[in-house]
């Protein structure tokens, strides 16, 4: 029984059983939800979706916000695309490019944060329209189509059964991350700094440089599903990342992060773009008007946030009884 | 998050020296020091150089587009201006003007009101969607960043799925006058509109016993609660403020339109972030809260439409403004620090 209870009180524990219930009734209401094609799609909006939602986590993690998820996405899938195109570059050596765009443009976003003090909020708003404002000053709006035949092959075929190769290298940043987190000096840094920025300095931590590394990785990751969203799409698309911000948020509080930093969960947040997908999913098999996605996540960014609240609050007051 | 943690620690001892320190001999050199004085100098030194490199700049046509677009952000500027008092954000802003706009739009082409009750109508929600982000702000304690980057998806949401996304292009032609006038030749109405809000806007901060308590509740909540301030209350009012203020900059863009257009502020009103956020930082409101700049947001967004229309007279090419326009941000923000810190050493030495 105090096993059970002690499981009760994980961050995944919550966002778990929302899962099993909602794919349960969609499942009963709706048979074809469980059908092969369907869970396809999903896994195959699990495969980005889950990079985008890191890439913010990690920044959430550190006590901050990363407005440019979204543009330095975009910018590295226009840059992945644009290399293939113009100048005949093979597709890994692209890539490895295109990450490097994205690793440099959030290193640069931390750099200007921990050496100047100023809000992460004003510099990634800022650096959100710089790396717009090349994305769409490079592309002119228009999409790159010369994308090569394998490229366009590991975005749309599946390995076995439904599982798409576009899982592939998702499944190895979930294992990698939850590593970095929880096994390496460097996720300690970060949890440390995030939870509270003084004591983490006084203890020896670098926090300039855990900031930069953080927001590196965040880079690194929005990159990457960049990357993979120009294979899943077939065409490099200046459009990609315009709307990953409100997900990108979504999908770690539901997940249980605190905003304020310190404390994330890599498996509850893999939960909680599990739940965004199954939901979106269920409003198009049951024919409700897609625009009402938007209300939607709206609607569950906040009931989440009021349950981490009150969660927060509750551990505060028996905390107090002790 | 952002605002409550490192930077109200890091910022606040110099923004109290800087207004504690007596007007002595610095007393002089401040002046030539503050955001005001800098944004106009750079606005005559930029107006200055477009006009040297680009002829048609000084063009009446052109300067009564400028300050007509300036009008426009300057409200916006002015709205997300209300709420940084509080030492928070409103990311709603643009879809609060959006859902404001269609309702002005379906008020007039669906229910055959006049022009004033539509416009009314249009402010009315506007205030109350901004007392749904307030409420919802105070009541659960969270920061305002996470609440209303929740509402903007579902005020935005709620606004497509019930307008089907149709704009709405019957409106009194009256409306699209307005956006034409010209008085003088430069002076549209929709910057005197602007102008009005502004003196309102100082008027409320300098003379209202409610302006006093936005600003001492934003400075120090705890401490303004404890001298009978009700914060909650007043952050409520702020955010409503923040609304209604989203509602008249967009009837603004409506009426330069000529239509209610639900993609007039792009996708769920991020369009609106960046000249929401550029005027009032440009224009030394702190983001930590408490302290405003009526004038310095008018003159930042001033200058921040002045640079995009003299860019884009230079054929730098529509699609780098944004990129400029984002570095311009950097900048400013950079500056501001170096400035804070010249003056906080100026004071120790």
């Amino acid at each position: 029984m105090q096993v059970v209870m002690r499981q009760m009180q994980t961050d995944w524990f919550g966002p778990l059983a929302v899962t099993v219930l909602a794919v349960a009734i969609i499942g009963t209401a709706a048979p074809p939800f469980l059908s092969t094609l369907n869970v396809q799609v999903l896994l195959f909006a699990l495969a980005t979706n889950t990079l985008i939602a890191f890439s913010q986590m990690i920044i959430i993690a550190v006590g901050q916000m990363n407005l440019s998820v979204g543009a330095i996405g975009g910018l590295s899938a226009i840059a992945f695309a644009g290399m293939m195109q113009v100048w005949g570059l093979p597709a890994p050596f692209a890539a490895v490019l295109a990450l490097g765009i994205g690793i440099a443009a959030g290193a640069l976003n931390g750099i200007f944060i921990a050496r100047t003090g100023i809000s992460a909020f004003v510099i990634t708003l800022a650096s959100l329209s710089v790396f717009k404002g090349i994305n769409s000053g490079i592309t002119r709006a228009q999409p790159f189509y010369g994308i090569p035949e394998t490229v366009k092959a590991f975005g749309n075929n599946v390995m076995i059964g439904p599982l798409p190769w576009l899982i592939l290298p998702t499944v190895l940043v979930i294992l990698g991350l939850w590593f970095l987190l929880n096994r390496m000096p460097l996720g300690r840094a970060i949890l440390a700094v995030g939870g509270n920025t003084h004591a983490a300095e006084l203890s020896g931590i670098s926090v300039s440089f855990t900031v930069v590394a953080a927001h590196a990785i965040s880079g690194c990751l929005a990159a990457l599903a960049g990357i993979m969203l120009v294979a899943r799409l077939q065409i490099g698309q200046p459009s990609i990342g315009d709307d990953w911000l409100i997900l990108s948020f979504a999908a770690p509080v539901i997940g249980g992060a605190v905003l304020s930093g310190g404390h994330v969960s890599v498996a509850a947040t893999v939960l909680g773009v599990a739940i965004v997908a199954i939901i979106t999913q269920a409003l198009v098999l049951f024919h409700i008007d897609p625009y009402l996605v938007q209300v939607v996540l709206g609607a569950m960014i906040l009931w989440a946030v009021g349950v981490n609240r009150w969660r927060e609050l509750r551990i505060a007051k028996s905390a107090k009884r002790i | 998050m952002q605002g409550r943690g490192t930077s109200t620690t890091r910022v606040e001892p110099d923004e109290v020296l800087v207004r504690a320190s007596p007007t002595g001999s610095a007393g002089g050199l401040r002046f030539y020091l503050t955001n005001e004085f800098g944004l106009l100098v750079l606005i005559l030194l930029f107006g200055a150089v477009f006009a040297v490199l680009s002829g048609g700049f000084l063009s009446t046509f052109n300067q009564f587009t400028l300050w007509r677009t300036a009008a426009v952000n300057t409200v916006i500027g002015f709205a997300m201006m209300t709420v940084i008092v509080t030492g928070g954000l409103n990311l709603a802003v643009g879809a609060i003007g959006v859902c404001a706009a269609m309702m002005c739009g379906w008020m007039i082409q669906a229910l055959g009101v006049p022009g004033p009750v539509g416009i009314v109508g249009a402010l009315a929600l506007g205030a109350t969607l901004g007392f749904v982000n307030g409420w919802v702000v105070v009541k659960s304690g969270l920061h305002s960043f996470i609440i209303t980057l929740a509402t903007m998806s579902i005020f935005f949401g709620v606004m497509v799925y019930l307008t089907h996304g149709e704009s709405f292009r019957n409106l009194p032609p009256s409306f699209a006058e307005f956006g034409r006038t010209r008085y003088f030749g430069v002076v549209s109405p929709m910057l005197i509109v602007a102008l009005v809000a502004g003196l309102l806007l100082i008027g409320l901060y300098r003379f209202t016993a409610l302006g006093r308590e936005m600003l001492s509740a934003g400075a120090k909540p705890e401490a303004a609660e404890l001298s009978g301030v009700r914060v909650g209350r007043v952050f409520i009012l702020c955010h409503m403020l923040s609304g209604l203020l989203a509602g008249v900059a967009a009837l603004l863009l409506v009426m330069r339109n000529g239509a209610a257009i639900p993609s007039m502020a792009g996708q769920l009103g991020q369009d609106w972030l960046l000249p929401a956020f550029l005027g009032p930082v440009l224009g030394g409101t702190l983001l930590s809260g408490g302290r405003v700049s009526v004038v310095g947001t008018f003159l930042g967004s001033a200058l921040v439409t002045m640079l995009t229309s003299g860019l884009l007279l230079l054929r730098i090419g529509e699609f780098w403004v944004q990129a400029c326009l984002g570095l311009v941000l950097l900048l400013a923000v950079l500056i501001d620090v170096a400035r804070k810190r010249y003056l906080a050493h100026r004071r120790m030495v």
